[in-house]
């Protein structure tokens, strides 16, 4: 179940890596960042709430819902002014400068978030304060139980996706955005305000980023600034799994990376009868990631990488 | 007339900032002066003889004499000259080859465990015999086995890796150096390898063999007054024989073929250059700069864990190299020089300062924004620790205002006309 | 035997058929020349000569030596080399850097003698140094060695790019559109140019070219393709009366009359 879970959330950060692929061409290495912020937000309003003695005051889905539509908001326009500061300059560059600039701004905001935090509250490693919602469970006949958390994680990451996709495939914007994935150039001559588009997508890709940060944050509770790094490359390993640029592909990466990240930390010390123990789960999602992208570079959906030409 | 007035000139100012560095020891100022000269020497209109003289006086006499007085910048120019050698080894696969690799700490964290593991006691726990440590002078051995081991590595990994696109390449590499460190953090059971996140130590230094020549020579200093100086001379000599194997290759078939495949990877291979071929020998040869490094590192300090071995020393790498201008070797330099005292003297300057003002009881009053007791700056904002924020802005900065870099090579170089 | 052989090559670009079994023979001492209309396929045919793209039907044949599946770099070493549509130079690197870089696959690299600074090394690279120079002498660049290939006039990189592809000592030369952009008077110099290196430097040159007069100037054999087929092949004169080419070029039925 916990493997569920952790599934839809790489699939929603995934979905991020995937929509600025498909896009723009290159891997937005801060999206990380993103996905963090929105787990500061969340955190940041549970503890003033908590501070001001009103948490209890107010219905927990009413709470969540704050929560999340604050991560998800906070994060988009991060993303978008991230775009327009460190990418939208380097649009005519060969793939690898932008890329640079990612890591750059990965890593100063990083340290931007620490600067934040640390000035305004003097700490930065924030800790949710529990919700009494999320440590209930419900059972399922006598052997099962799931607990509330990780049902409020799929449920969400669930909603999300639908909203996504209907989004992408059902408006106007949505299908300006495949539009502008496909061919700008075509794209620009019909019409399409490229610009804002490609700002739009990262507004789209931040908002899930974000909202799998808050639920990142109410799922595992304690978070810093540097706590994006690893989910932010499991989430790009499960996109590229999945097949980049692929929005579908996306979501079906990230659940199978999470139930096998999952089934290895379950399983793997038994397996190998104690030699190789829980501890490399993390090294399972860089194995994966090496393995996909020796033998089928497309993944699992995605569509034939192009050949090199001249 | 007018280079002799140049060469008085640089040795006035050597001089001076030496005499400088020598009153004023704590002054970062002074030392950055003295630094500065370097780039000055480098720079001058004076024939190569005379700057590479220069430069020699410089590194070779007057900045032992310093340190001899101040240990505190032994261990700077120490740390620059161990940085210098680990972004002249990223240049040559970021910058000649134009791999992006974002794992490069993880060959030297190859070359440092090499010895860690072999020089001190922890091959005991898998090799039977009570035959470790090593005896000191093995360092030499391994010094050579250490940038073997990373060739080797390199070369391993870049024969599934190399055929990847640039960006997936990059990550793939980033994927690798976390492996290593997860490797380091984990191979302590069920056979103990590397001890696990306790670290290793102590290691091995290497022999003080001239010990008997001082002697004879009627000096007897300590040995812990001399190793520093010993490590800082022998950081200088592999950095100058990195220097020079750069340089060889870069005139000739080799250096041309990796600024050929840098310019345009389909026109190079069309024209006989094995692509492939020759991007894994710059990632090997990088490889095994940053492994030899390794190796001298762990002699140095002693003791090392996983934890001096992450994203962020790959990163600040490869901020230098960026700096200082892909494919540049003057530049690479310069970048890890700037970087590396911009991260141990400036951020730790700016962390002293702002201790003193949160202690001074300064309360500060600004127009309009009313007033600020200093003693209240949160503890946490601690400018020492902010070596990402530093990181991130000069990649950010440069990439996009100077993706050639301060010192880029090939300035002048237009596009062709017409298409591409 | 011809020295290049190409049998039924066929390639295919998703749903597009670039190639369609277009068979080609180039002769030792022949010019051969490479027609047809913008997209008929002939750059693809000149990628997959010089193996940047692989066929996926046909075979290639180079001295009775299958081609097939082999990188650019090992059909440099056999023999074939080329020119590109739209020059692709080493802009950052100065005039002899190109074609020094061109002669990559027959100079000593021996990393030892590099390292060591050998005096067989040293002796090679002024070796080098010297085909090099003559071959700029050959296209007319001589004194420009220092040069940034990218800040020549249009038509001396053309001719750069020609030197740079000699130096490697090819048997076949492949010239992608060798005159595209020059006025008459430099097409004839670059005409000159080609007529004199068959037999001294090259034993073959196949072109792709659209400059009728060069085609028919200095052909040997002029082979036509249109939509990947081969629709005409033979002299020159056979060919421009072909009215199966006129049609290709001018179009079906609203011109008539001949080229």
């Amino acid at each position: 179940m916990d493997g569920m879970a952790l599934g839809f959330m790489y699939a929603l950060i995934a979905l991020g890596y995937t929509m600025v692929y498909g896009v723009l061409g290159f891997i937005n290495f801060a999206h990380s960042e993103i996905f963090v912020i929105g787990a500061f937000v969340g955190a940041e309003i549970l503890l003033l709430l908590e501070a001001s003695g009103s948490l209890a005051a107010f219905h927990p889905a009413f709470v969540l819902l704050v929560l999340i539509l604050a991560g998800m908001a906070l994060s988009g326009i991060v993303a978008v002014g991230l775009e327009r500061v460190a990418y939208r300059p380097l649009r005519s560059a060969p793939r690898l400068v932008p890329l640079i600039s990612a890591i750059g701004a990965s890593f100063f905001l990083q340290d931007l978030i620490r600067l934040l935090e640390g000035l305004w509250r003097n700490a930065f490693n924030l800790t949710y304060p529990s919700l009494d919602l999320l440590e209930r469970s419900v059972k399922l006949g006598s052997a099962v139980e799931l607990p509330f958390k990780s049902l409020l994680v799929i449920a969400t990451a669930l909603l999300m996706l639908l909203g996504l996709y209907l989004f992408v495939h059902r408006t106007r914007v949505g299908t300006a955005i495949r539009a502008v994935a496909q061919d700008p150039e075509a794209a620009a001559l019909m019409g399409i305000p490229v610009n804002r588009t490609i700002a739009l997508t990262f507004f789209v890709g931040g908002a899930m980023g974000g909202a799998a940060g808050v639920l990142f944050g109410l799922h595992y509770s304690l978070i810093n600034p540097y706590t994006g790094f690893i989910p932010g490359i499991k989430s790009f390993t499960a996109a590229v799994l999945g097949g980049v640029g692929n929005i579908p592909g996306a979501m079906v990466g990230g659940i199978v990376l999470g139930v096998l990240e999952a089934l290895a930390a379950s399983y793997l010390s038994f397996l190998t009868g104690g030699a190789v123990g829980a501890e490399y789960t993390d090294f399972l999602a860089f194995a994966v990631l090496i393995l996909i992208l020796i033998f089928r570079p497309r993944g699992i959906l995605g569509e034939e990488v192009r050949e090199e030409g001249a | 007339m007018r280079t002799s007035i140049y060469g008085l000139g640089l040795i006035l100012y050597l001089g001076l900032t030496s005499l400088l560095v020598l009153y004023f020891p704590q002054s970062v100022l002074a030392f950055l002066l003295f630094e500065a000269s370097l780039l000055f020497i480098y720079s001058a209109p004076l024939p190569r003889g005379t700057r590479l003289a220069l430069a020699a006086v410089a590194l070779v006499v007057l900045m032992p004499l310093l340190g001899m007085i101040n240990g505190y910048y032994l261990e700077i120019a120490t740390q620059i000259g161990i940085f210098v050698a680990l972004a002249l080894g990223l240049n040559i696969v970021v910058g000649f080859a134009g791999l992006l690799n974002l794992g490069f700490v993880a060959f030297y964290a190859i070359g440092a465990y090499l010895w860690a593991i072999f020089g001190s006691t922890q091959a005991n726990q898998f090799i039977a015999g009570n035959l470790f440590p090593l005896a000191p002078s093995w360092f030499f051995v391994f010094l050579v086995l250490g940038a073997l081991a990373g060739a080797l590595t390199g070369l391993l990994l870049g024969l599934p890796l190399l055929r990847l696109r640039g960006d997936y390449l990059a990550i793939v590499t980033l994927g690798f150096a976390e492996v290593i460190r997860a490797l380091a953090n984990n191979l302590d059971r069920p056979i103990n390898f590397t001890n696990g996140p306790r670290g290793i130590t102590p290691i091995q230094k290497p022999p003080l063999f001239f010990q008997p020549l001082l002697e004879w020579m009627g000096l007897r200093p300590e040995p812990a007054a001399l190793y520093p100086l010993y490590f800082y001379f022998l950081v200088l000599l592999l950095v100058v024989l990195i220097i020079i194997v750069i340089r060889r290759l870069e005139g000739s078939p080799v250096g041309r073929a990796w600024k050929a495949i840098r310019e345009d990877e389909v026109a190079a291979a069309a024209m006989g250059i094995p692509v492939v071929r020759m991007k894994l020998l710059a990632f090997a040869l990088g490889a095994s700069f940053a492994s030899a490094m390794g190796v001298l590192f762990a002699a140095k300090q002693v003791f090392i864990n996983p934890e001096s071995f992450t994203f962020m020393e790959s990163i600040g790498v490869l901020a230098m190299v960026i700096l200082g201008g892909m494919g540049s070797t003057a530049g690479a330099i310069l970048g890890a020089t700037v970087v590396t005292i911009l991260n141990l003297q400036l951020l730790k300057g700016l962390s002293l300062w702002l201790n003193g003002l949160r202690q001074s009881g300064i309360i500060l009053t600004l127009p309009l924004l009313g007033s600020y007791d200093l003693s209240q700056l949160p503890a946490q904002f601690e400018p020492a620790k902010y070596e990402r924020l530093v990181f991130g802005l000069i990649l950010i900065v440069m990439v996009i205002f100077r993706p050639r870099g301060i010192l880029s090579p090939g300035r002048g170089g237009g596009r062709s006309d017409g298409a591409a | 035997m011809a020295l290049l052989e190409v049998r039924d090559a066929s390639k295919r670009f998703g749903g597009l058929l670039a190639l369609q079994r277009v068979s080609l023979n180039v002769e030792e001492g022949m010019i051969a020349s490479l027609i047809g209309p913008n997209g008929a396929g002939k750059t693809t045919l000149f990628h997959i000569l010089s193996g940047i793209y692989r066929a996926d039907e046909g075979e290639v044949r180079f001295r009775g030596r299958s081609l097939n599946g082999l990188r650019p770099d090992q059909i440099t070493a056999a023999g074939i080399g080329r020119t590109f549509q739209n020059i692709r130079l080493f802009a950052h690197m100065t005039v002899l850097e190109n074609v020094l870089v061109g002669m990559h696959c027959r100079v000593n690299r021996s990393l030892l003698d590099i390292l060591l600074r050998a005096r067989r090394f040293r002796r090679d690279e002024k070796e080098a140094e010297r085909r090099a120079e003559d071959l700029l002498r050959l296209v007319g660049l001589q004194g420009r060695e220092e040069e940034w290939a990218g800040h020549l006039p249009y038509g001396d990189q053309r001719r750069l790019e020609i030197a740079r592809a000699l130096a490697s000592r090819p048997q076949l030369l492949l010239l992608d559109e060798p005159t595209a952009g020059m006025n008459p008077q430099e097409a004839r110099s670059l005409m000159g140019l080609l007529q004199r290196l068959m037999g001294e430097f090259v034993q073959a040159l196949l072109l792709v070219e659209h400059n009728m007069r060069v085609v028919m100037g200095i052909s040997d054999q002029v082979t036509v393709l249109d939509y990947g087929e081969k629709i005409a092949e033979g002299s020159p004169v056979e060919v421009r009366g072909n009215p199966r080419v006129i049609e290709a070029y001018l179009g079906r039925g609203k011109w008539g009359g001949d080229a």
